[in-house]
């Protein structure tokens, strides 16, 4: 019962630190901390039709986070979740914009699989090389995103270029109409259904199929995994690609939901937080719902903070810079206190 | 032979700044922790000069501004992974995040908007003596020096062997008195002397501007500098000036192919280069091995 209370306060303290120190940081710069909270609360849930913003930041958050959180249980540290975001989302648009006279029921699922699949193989690379010859998957995924940054900005300004648009983000065509699945609002039933579908289908997948235990076993003892007669390889793989997918699933959703458009360098957080929501989550499907709401709200609120507090959006970055500071310490109180003790 | 002047300062320029970051990623890594947050330990040395600059208007008040800086966030580093036992690679990109929020609040506050900062001086120049090089900082100068030192603080000194030896295996060098968690404090200290120095010579080097998102990855490309260098301080930096050269040739490529590749897939060099260099340092030193490394790393 203890353990268990604790894995739930153990977040929340560390986010309660995190957000007292970037209070500090703040009185420090001249702002005030107490204005910073109130805007955020404001901001994220309380402020008419603020739910409903929170939750269209939420809803890709959670799918990308769950995928984080299926590789990261495997042991795979695959950061990429930004990279396989971007390329999903291109990939979706390249489809999108040919078939631009088909019919939207054939369109836009056929998008949405477009973009799972080169979701898919941005992580594919980087799994295939930490899997075949050991090159560290942490460099190559964080690589891969920079290099999706800059295909983005190509396909941007070339290939999906919009002719009208003006100013300094270049931008593909916006999609029309009928492509769209919920407007720039972004909760739409469809947008639902397709998260409820990721949140079951990956909890399942984590808790009821050998999949699910193995890949726990693999991350937390590969050499037990050999003995259980387990290939690392397969499973790996498979926890890439699905990482992979989902990350391209939420930039589809992106692309035919609440944007319309991909622009270059649009939601450049949405990996990393994606990352923080998968661990403040303790990698678990079922938390990763309450975290992705919670992380989806701060995304809110970053729009109230220069209106009510005169702080610039950035204040949300530090706070969650500083949640992944702290968020994987392994500070526990009772082993402190257990150490402290004489031995038996 | 213009050219080749001109494109040994370019790679001279791009290159220092990635090398004295990667001497802070090789002696972190000696001490046996993955530092992952050299990127925002250059970003924080990148702003804290060009402000330093532009507020006291000297060059050296400006330098240690920036070393302060950097040691202030390297230590929080040390005491979050040491002290907490948070795992280093989540709070390494947390220090990253920190960087890029912390220097975009702080221009923001100083300066009222998150425009380019642009300084009035940068690094003091060699000087004309050196003809065609004479507009590289005293900072490309000194940084063979650096990483010669570097060589022999590792190899050559009775720290520095406490200090790997607190990396490869902490229990022997407790035994002969060394004490691990400290060797990695003085390591992460001394990493964001060199962090400071490198965001220094990338921001006011020569262009002597700091932009959001300027450094654009180079922290984590030093970082796979180290892991292709083999760790040690020569081979770090060959790596680093490889990345660069990979970045200068793409640039030299727009000027003469710019019509017929696109202008980002050249961008792109650098971090192709990066990861090719990764994937030949796994081949060499064999999947299972450096995978077995990385975890023993991870679970430290």
């Amino acid at each position: 019962m203890i353990k268990r209370l604790e894995i739930v306060l153990r977040p929340l303290a560390f986010i309660a630190l995190a957000l007292i120190l970037c209070g500090a940081i703040f009185e420090c710069a001249g702002y005030s901390a107490l204005l910073m909270f109130e805007s955020i609360l404001d901001g994220a849930f309380l402020h008419p039709g603020a739910w409903e913003k929170s939750l269209r930041w939420a809803l890709p958050l959670f799918i990308t986070a769950v995928g984080v959180s299926i590789s990261f249980r495997c042991g795979f540290f695959n950061i990429g979740a930004q990279g396989q975001f971007y390329i999903g989302a291109i990939c979706a648009a390249f489809v999108a914009d040919a078939l631009v006279w088909a019919p939207a029921a054939v369109v836009v699922p056929l998008g949405i699989v477009a973009g799972m699949a080169g979701g898919a193989l941005w992580a594919l690379w980087p799994g295939v090389l930490r899997l075949r010859s050991g090159t560290d998957e942490v460099i190559t995924t964080l690589m891969g995103n920079f290099i999706a940054g800059l295909i983005l900005v190509y396909v941007t300004s070339g290939p999906l270029k919009d002719p009208s648009g003006s100013g300094q983000q270049a931008s593909s065509r916006i999609l029309p109409p009928s492509f769209r699945i919920s407007d720039s609002h972004g909760v739409s039933p469809t947008i639902v259904a397709i998260v409820a579908l990721v949140a079951v289908a990956a909890w399942l997948l984590v808790n009821r199929t050998a999949f699910g235990t193995l890949s726990g076993l693999a991350g937390r003892n590969p050499v037990m995994l050999q003995f259980q007669g387990g290939r690392l390889w397969q499973l790996g793989l498979s926890s890439f690609l699905i990482s992979g997918a989902l990350a391209g699933l939420a930039g589809s959703i992106e692309l035919f939901g609440p944007n319309g458009r991909i622009a270059s360098g649009f939601l450049p957080t949405h990996g990393f937080t994606a990352i923080l929501v998968a661990l403040v989550a303790n990698l678990s499907v079922a938390a990763a719902v309450v975290a992705s709401v919670f992380f989806g709200g701060l995304f809110s609120a970053a729009l109230f903070l220069p209106i009510l507090a005169g702080l610039p959006s950035a204040a949300i970055d530090l706070i969650n810079a500083t949640i992944a500071l702290f968020i994987t310490a392994k500070f526990s109180l009772r082993k402190r206190i257990r150490l402290g003790r004489a031995p038996p | 032979m213009i050219e080749i002047h001109e494109f040994l300062v370019a790679i001279l320029r791009s290159g220092t700044p990635l090398i004295y970051v990667t001497m802070a990623g090789v002696i972190a890594q000696r001490a046996g922790v993955w530092h992952l947050g050299l990127e925002g330990l250059m970003i924080i040395g990148a702003c804290a000069t060009i402000a330093g600059i532009v507020l006291t208007g000297s060059f050296l008040s400006s330098i240690l501004i920036a070393v302060a800086f950097c040691i202030v966030a390297s230590i929080l580093q040390w005491f979050v992974i040491e002290v907490l036992e948070a795992d280093p690679i989540i709070a390494g990109l947390g220090i990253t995040g920190l960087g890029i929020g912390g220097t975009a609040l702080a221009v923001q506050s100083i300066f009222g908007s998150l425009a380019a900062v642009s300084a009035p001086f940068g690094v003091p120049r060699i000087g004309s003596a050196f003809g065609p090089y004479s507009p590289l900082s005293i900072f490309v100068l000194i940084m063979p020096v650096v990483v010669f030192g570097m060589w022999v603080l590792l190899h050559r000194t009775r720290f520095g062997l406490r200090l790997s030896s607190a990396g490869e295996h902490p229990a022997a060098a407790r035994s002969v008195g060394a004490n691990p968690s400290l060797m990695r404090l003085i390591a992460f200290c001394i990493g964001g002397v060199f962090c400071a120095v490198g965001g220094a010579e990338l921001a006011a080097g020569s262009l002597q501007i700091f932009a959001q998102n300027m450094v654009a990855g180079r922290g984590f490309m030093s970082f796979a500098a180290v892991i292709f260098g083999g760790n040690h301080p020569v081979g770090g930096a060959l790596a680093a000036m490889f990345f660069s050269l990979a970045g200068v040739i793409g640039i030299r490529m727009q000027i003469h192919f710019g019509a017929v590749i696109p202008h980002d897939v050249l961008l792109c060099l650098p971090y192709l280069a990066t990861v090719f260099g990764v994937w030949i340092t796994g081949r060499m030193r064999g999947g299972a091995k450096s995978a077995a490394h990385a975890a023993e790393l991870r679970d430290r």
